[in-house]
């Protein structure tokens, strides 16, 4: 009985490394749903994701790392709009 | 914003019509770049400099050395851009570059974070799962800085190899494919570093949830 589960724990652990939402391999949705065990620590993996997920902006950046990221790249005239990056045309 | 999953020589994929333009919108932007063209490059640094400068965050825990990542990528971007082949995608180039810069600052800081070995996760302790349940994280709760402290201390302390595993496949949405690629390990090498990751940082949320309220 132990092996198996620990056979079936391993395909469950493969599914995790996959994409959460991804299509997923009929032996182990078929399984989640009848073994509480693995269907609540897939559950409490999909909640540590999302939660990481929500909590990170891939895009945010603030406004002075962008300025100073065009300026040092000399592209300062092509800044983002709004960003005001053309320091040394301001200071001349 | 996810990435479409596709290989830019690999027509067999289907993608839908909008990423398709959007591909093709960007292959044209970076042609010019590859040609010179200073607006097309900036066009690019435009488009990646969040990602990049929240991947060198991520990765190192430490503001200065994501800006440090940030200007040292597209600075080599924009001195190698001449040579880039076309046979990834830009982001994969620009990633592999930001995650090399990354790594390298770590490589300075390793005393500071030390290392420890995370395993798969342990079947005996499965048996336990059932015990207690988590409901879904209230917006209060996702909202708390102290809350989003611990979530930031808990993923520094994974190893960088996983750690850049779950940054570029979960936060970041780069494909398994991409991310072997970037990472320049097998994809099924990424999919184990994946699980373990996400299961540390279950693990870490669990000890941190055992002690407060929800």
């Amino acid at each position: 009985m132990k092996k198996e589960r620990n056979i079936m724990f391993d395909q469950v652990c493969l599914y995790l490394g996959q994409d959460l939402d991804s299509e997923p391999c009929k032996i182990i949705q078929e399984h989640l749903q009848v073994c509480d065990n693995c269907e609540i620590f897939v559950d409490k993996i999909k909640k540590t994701v999302k939660l990481y997920k929500t909590t990170n902006d891939c895009e945010q950046i603030p406004t002075q790392v962008t300025k100073k990221l065009f300026s040092v790249l000399n592209l300062d005239d092509l800044c983002p709009e709004g960003e005001d990056c053309d320091q040394k045309k301001h200071q001349h | 914003m996810s990435y479409p999953k596709v290989d830019y020589q690999d027509s067999t994929i289907q993608v839908s019509q909008k990423n398709r333009n959007e591909i093709m919108n960007e292959i044209e932007i970076v042609k010019l770049a590859v040609q010179g063209d200073r607006a097309a490059f900036a066009e690019i640094v435009k488009k990646y400099q969040g990602r990049i400068y929240n991947l060198g965050l991520r990765m190192t825990g430490n503001e200065q050395d994501a800006e440090d990542i940030l200007q040292e990528t597209f600075l080599s971007a924009l001195q190698n851009i001449a040579n880039f082949a076309m046979k990834s995608a830009i982001y994969t180039w620009l990633y592999r570059i930001a995650v090399n810069f990354g790594l390298k600052k770590l490589q300075h800081r390793k005393k500071q974070y030390g290392h420890i070995d995370i395993d798969d996760p342990d079947t005996d302790k499965l048996s336990h799962e059932a015990l207690h349940d988590w409901p879904d994280f209230n917006e209060r709760k996702v909202n708390d800085k102290h809350f989003q402290e611990k979530l930031n201390e808990a993923m520094m302390e994974l190893p960088e190899k996983y750690r850049t595993v779950f940054i570029l496949r979960d936060l970041h949405e780069v494909s398994t494919v991409d991310t072997a690629k970037i990472l320049n390990i097998t994809e099924s090498n990424t999919k184990v570093r994946l699980m373990r990751a996400r299961n540390f940082l279950k693990d870490k949320l669990e000890d941190m949830l055992s002690h407060e309220e929800l």
